[in-house]
């Protein structure tokens, strides 16, 4: 779903008046939301803006490098 | 300004240690087709690139190259888990242990390390849009020859993935090249700079 927003927006970059991609991505942009939430319950906070403040939850492995976060 | 998001932008998963693959691999993180340089052209190149649409493609893809250089890492750092001296020596991984064990250095295969010799920063427009799209193709084809080499499918995957976003970003900047020569002028597309000429 984040791949999909990211290319949407990459695309428009180079066509800012399509409509249809503009509008593709505002409705990924509105179930991302959830699922990022979900995400962060299950695997922890992706970054400093995330509900979940604990230094802990931050600093906690695996990190993205590491086989297991995959 | 950059925020860190703790994941891969895609994912990887090794399971089993290969350190002749890293040592090729190794390239897409500090060789002269690598997404370090990659980012840095890209990111560098944006402060003269005179249209809305040329500074948002460049920050954006010099954005998600990172990401890259980080999977690329990954990679590197997966398939030199748990090395044995004797598959060091059978590697020929031994060159680059000696100086740097297991950690990940930005490094060409060949054993340069990374030089921003590598690519360029002309500030003119025209020169860095096609600089741009030649770096796209020398990532791909990188990526094609490491395919060569590589018969691990938890190695290909992430790899022909990689591939893939330099075909996509060849694209937009192909496009950016289009929105740049529509605003020149026609007859002559060098009459000015528009990076530098009022």
């Amino acid at each position: 779903m984040q791949f999909a927003m990211w290319e949407l927006h990459l695309f428009l970059d180079t066509h800012p008046n399509n409509c249809d991609a503009a509008r593709k991505l505002e409705e990924y942009r509105s179930r991302a939301e959830a699922l990022r939430k979900e995400y962060e319950e299950k695997f922890g906070p992706l970054n400093e803006t995330s509900r979940e403040t604990s230094r802990w939850a931050w600093i906690r492995d695996p990190w993205p490098w590491e086989r297991e976060a995959n | 300004m950059f925020i860190y998001e703790k994941k891969l932008q895609y994912p990887v998963k090794i399971k089993n240690t290969n350190p002749a693959l890293a040592k090729i691999i190794i390239s897409q993180y500090g060789g002269p087709h690598g997404e370090i340089g990659a980012s840095l052209r890209y990111l560098s190149q944006r402060y003269s690139m005179p249209y809305p649409e040329l500074k948002a493609i460049l920050t954006d893809i010099g954005t998600e190259e990172l990401a890259h250089l980080e999977m690329v890492g990954t990679i590197v750092y997966q398939l030199t888990r748990d090395l044995t001296p004797q598959q060091i020596q059978e590697a020929g991984f031994d060159t680059y242990f000696v100086d740097h064990t297991a950690g990940v250095y930005p490094v060409a295969a060949s054993g340069t390390p990374f030089n921003a010799n590598t690519f360029a920063v002309t500030g003119d427009t025209i020169a860095d849009l096609h600089e741009d799209l030649s770096a796209e193709q020398k990532a791909r084809l990188t990526y094609d020859n490491i395919l060569r080499f590589a018969d691990d499918p938890d190695v290909r995957d992430p790899i022909k993935f990689l591939r893939a976003r330099e075909i996509v970003h060849f694209q937009r900047f192909g496009e950016g090249l289009r929105i740049l020569t529509d605003k020149l002028d026609s007859k002559n597309f060098y009459a000015f700079n528009p990076s530098f000429d009022k």
